[in-house]
């Protein structure tokens, strides 16, 4: 059903029924007057190259989860969604290596991969609706990063579209490889600022013979037993895959306990797994509360928890307005980054979640409430990381509160060095403009 | 003139005055000739002059006065790269930066250690290890190359199958960059920092983007427990073989290390023989560690897919000494080859595992052909595969029949759907091999962004990129052209 007269040109690009007109505006914005599915490579470059040709203006998206995450334009002219834009290309069983198109959901390509005992070892949330495309161009990592590491260390090769429609290859299909820059690294967290990723290939793992998750509920008061237990935990020669230390408010909400939770995922063989377990069990501090799940119990857990943020894809309207913040500090700083999420809740009248990783030093604040509270509370939040050396990214708000607060909160010294990437990548600035930071 | 030598040249003098001292420079030919080439020594070529700045203010003067003049100049750290990538060839003032060798600090707590570039690999791990941690990279060259080094090549090792290359491990960079300014990227270690990722980018770009002058690294705990496995195949398709069955078997051992008859030839006749059977064709070292409670069990795993592939011998390492030993034999395997051969090429091929059979016999085609040897020593687990080209450079033409065949070498590779360097760089050396990997667009894309950094290209020039590159030059120029 297409009415607009102007849309001729992209017509003559892709047929009637990839093509959609919404008339409805997406309160997280990045919209697009025009949205466009293309089903192949050739599509995708032949959007942008006509997108390059006369000047109009294109955002990607695919499952949506992370529509709310930057961008200070509410509609683009063309909306790319990548959602039909799917498929495993090519899994080498014994390479542990696979090649994927970017609009395929990370579970999905999960379910696939688990039928031949391999995984690939990134825990990104809402892995119903994420895309493996969408999670390395926002560089989504969960707490299992403090195991296996994040996008940078698992994407061995990418096909880039850039917004000239060349296609560009970075990398590789192979685990090691050193041959001219690392380009791969450039797009991976770049928000699709420098091409639409076409294909993903990424070194697999196999999958963990035996899984654990060890929670441990501190008393709300006793934060320094926290920091003296993740501290002699990490110098033990204990290897957990995960050590993220819920809020009181988050470990009511998924385990019924109110307490600071630290949870201790370990992946490895059965024996191995509940040597370990019994290691904390003969540790445990004095009044805290340990619980053990195994197998489908710590995998149940998992599932809950990758649901606890808000979804760009979320399709029922909240009255309240819902945040969530990226962020990052020095490992142990974490402890201080959740105390202060958890007094939210009285200073700021809010709904305030939050876990963060003591091994690798990320958090994620989810919030909730008045917009004003919430904008105030970002505000506080992202002061106090700052103080303490670090940084905090606005993963989601909706768009008309996104220009209240920087998303990502200001500009590195070096910025010039990414705005000149920038320019000679997309000089055009065709691609997801005003996306990422200071604006590119 | 505060600092007094014996020179006409106005530049050498101004380098002089910024290090300060005259014995922080050298400038004469006689000196000079230590600094014509690194591990590569194919190539030779002297530089202007060598500086060594004691810190990152010298560092950033002395990039400023060269760019300001003109002056083309690279930085060096132990000059152990295997692809020239240190060599002058325009003529460079090399900036040498060993004399920046502290380690300026280590947070246990927080699992990080800052040092200075030229701080030497090993001694990381030597100095933290009284408390249990280490730094995980371990090129073989570990005991003498340094960690900015590692950082310009991206530099792997023998167990980077488990825990990752140099990359993997980079959590700051403090650089000069090509006009002076000093930057910080990944302040504080703190992971994931906004923007585009600029330390993953400057990591292993053979030091044309800029000068690390401050690294921010990772430091692991050791593993509670590690054992190691030797296995003897007579056919080396048994042993390539079993490495897939290892993996396949969901185990992530730490270094799963193979070398051919060859090979083993040449390691027994060096300095650590540890008694390799010499009519075999395959040796496979297989190390696994983590949590002592998983390893046995993980090990007898091993042993089993190693008897169900004919294995002639199996067994894991007695003591912490014969573990020693067998990885002192395997960590020497390049220089071993002196033994057996008067000169010997390295090649750094990558492949996917599954082709190790069809690229080994490929190969020894290749080595048939040429009239040379060739040993093969590689990282299997990861299909890192160093080709070693043996030959004798007094003989005419031996040197350009080995450089052919090593370049032949990665053709097999990039036509498997591999390509040309796991963790050496490409360098002078594999400059050409680039169009192996990569077509014009691609390389384009990669100098484009070297522009944003290197604006006049003073800083190790001509390295890493395929030259002149007609083909690439006239696109870029159509392309600046249909920019404007």
């Amino acid at each position: 059903m297409i009415e607009a007269t102007n849309q001729w040109s992209i017509k003559d690009i892709l047929p009637e029924d990839q093509i959609l007109i919404e008339e409805l505006l997406h309160p997280l914005g990045n919209n697009g007057r025009v949205t466009v599915f293309p089903k192949t490579e050739e599509e995708i470059a032949n959007v942008l190259r006509y997108a390059n040709d006369t000047g109009e203006k294109v955002t990607v998206m695919a499952g949506g989860t992370k529509r709310g995450y930057g961008g200070l334009t509410e509609t683009a002219d063309i909306l790319l969604s990548l959602a039909n834009y799917q498929g495993i290309v090519e899994h080498t069983v014994g390479d542990m290596t696979v090649t994927v198109k970017a609009g395929t959901p990370f579970k999905e390509l999960a379910a696939y991969l688990a039928q031949h005992s391999q995984k690939i070892s990134l825990d990104p949330a809402w892995p119903e609706y994420a895309t493996i495309g969408g999670v390395i161009a926002a560089n989504d990592s969960g707490p299992k990063r403090l195991g296996y590491g994040s996008a940078r260390d698992v994407v061995i090769g990418l096909r880039m579209i850039y917004p000239d429609g060349t296609i560009i290859r970075a990398g590789g299909r192979t685990v090691k490889n050193v041959a001219g820059y690392d380009m791969n690294k450039l797009f991976i967290g770049a928000m699709g600022t420098l091409g639409v990723i076409s294909e993903v290939t990424l070194k697999l793992r196999p999958l963990a013979k035996f899984e654990s998750l060890v929670l441990l509920t501190f008393p709300e008061t006793n934060s320094e037993q926290v920091r003296t237990f993740a501290t002699s935990l990490l110098d033990s020669m204990l290897e957990p895959v995960s050590m993220e230390l819920l809020s009181p408010s988050l470990s009511e909400r998924l385990i019924g306990k109110n307490g600071y939770t630290l949870a201790i995922a370990f992946e490895d063989v059965e024996s191995s797994v509940h040597y370990q377990e019994e290691f904390i069990k003969k540790n445990q501090p004095v009044h805290t509360d340990l619980a053990i799940l195994q197998q489908q119990d710590a995998r149940g857990f998992w599932e809950q928890f990758y649901k606890i943020g808000p979804s760009g894809a979320e399709t029922t309207v909240n009255k309240e307005t819902e945040a969530s913040l990226k962020i990052g500090v020095v490992n142990m700083d974490v402890i201080k980054v959740i105390q202060e999420s958890q007094t939210l809740k009285d200073s700021h009248n809010l709904v305030a979640e939050a876990h963060g990783g003591l091994g690798h030093g990320l958090c994620q604040v989810n919030l909730k409430g008045a917009s004003e509270d919430v904008v105030s509370a970002i505000q506080q939040l992202r002061d106090s990381a700052v103080q303490l050396g670090g940084y905090a990214v606005v993963k989601h708000l909706p768009f008309t509160l996104r220009s209240k607060v920087d998303v990502w909160g200001g500009k590195p010294s070096h910025f010039f060095l990414m705005q000149g990437i920038k320019e000679k990548v997309d000089p055009n600035g065709v691609l997801n403009e005003k996306r990422f930071v200071g604006g590119i | 003139m505060a600092v007094k030598i014996k020179t006409n040249d106005k530049h050498i003098q101004a380098l002089a005055e910024i290090v300060g001292s005259p014995r922080l420079i050298l400038f004469h030919q006689e000196d000079l000739i230590a600094y014509d080439c690194d591990g590569f020594t194919l190539h030779k070529h002297l530089p202007k002059a060598v500086v060594f700045p004691k810190d990152t203010q010298e560092v950033s003067r002395l990039v400023r006065y060269c760019s300001d003049n003109d002056l083309p100049f690279l930085a060096r750290g132990a000059g152990t790269g295997l692809s020239g990538g240190a060599i002058p060839v325009n003529g460079e003032v090399i900036i040498s930066l060993v004399k920046m060798k502290r380690l300026l600090s280590v947070d246990f707590e927080n699992r990080r250690a800052v040092v200075e570039p030229g701080y030497v690999n090993l001694k990381l791990t030597n100095s933290i290890s009284d408390k249990g941690y280490y730094y995980a990279p371990d090129p073989s060259s570990q005991y003498c190359c340094t960690i900015g080094g590692n950082v310009a090549e991206n530099a792997g090792g023998a167990h980077c199958l488990k825990y990752g290359v140099t990359t993997n491990h980079i959590l700051g960079l403090e650089v000069v960059l090509p006009n002076g300014d000093i930057i910080d990227i990944g302040q504080n270690g703190i992971q994931d920092a906004p923007g585009y990722d600029l330390l993953g980018l400057l990591t292993g770009s053979e030091g044309t983007l800029g000068i690390v002058t401050k690294i921010t690294v990772r430091i692991l705990k050791n593993p509670e427990a590690k054992q190691t496995v030797l296995a003897y195949f007579d056919k080396v398709i048994d042993g390539s073989q079993a490495v897939s069955d290892i993996i396949s078997a969901g185990i992530v051992p730490a270094a799963l290390e193979m070398m051919d008859k060859t090979a083993i030839e040449g390691v027994e006749a060096a300095a650590f023989p540890v008694g390799h059977p010499k009519d075999i064709e395959a040796v496979l070292l297989i190390e696994v560690d983590g949590i002592s409670a998983g390893i046995e069990e993980q090990i007898n795993q091993i042993l089993e897919v190693c008897k169900n592939r004919n294995v002639r011998e199996v067994r894991a390492a007695r003591d912490e000494q014969e573990r020693g030993r067998w990885w002192a034999n395997r960590k020497t395997g390049f220089g071993a080859m002196g033994a057996i051969s008067a000169d010997y090429l390295v090649q750094d091929g990558v492949i996917p595992r599954s082709k190790l059979p069809e690229v080994l016999s490929r190969i020894n085609k290749i080595s048939e052909e040429s009239g040379l040897r060739i040993a093969n020593i590689f990282h299997a687990g990861d299909g890192n595969l160093h080709p070693l080209v043996l030959f004798d450079a007094r003989i005419p033409g031996q040197s350009e029949k080995a450089l052919a065949a090593g370049s032949a070498c990665l053709q097999v590779c990039a036509d498997v759907g591999g390509t040309i360097t796991g963790e050496h760089g490409v360098g002078i050396e594999k400059k050409e091999e680039m169009r192996f990997v990569f077509n014009d667009e691609e390389i384009i894309a990669q100098t484009n962004v070297r522009d944003v950094f290197n604006t006049k290209n003073l800083l190790n020039a001509g390295k890493l990129f395929p030259s002149p590159g007609r083909c690439v030059e006239i696109k870029k120029e159509m392309k600046a052209a249909a920019a404007q």
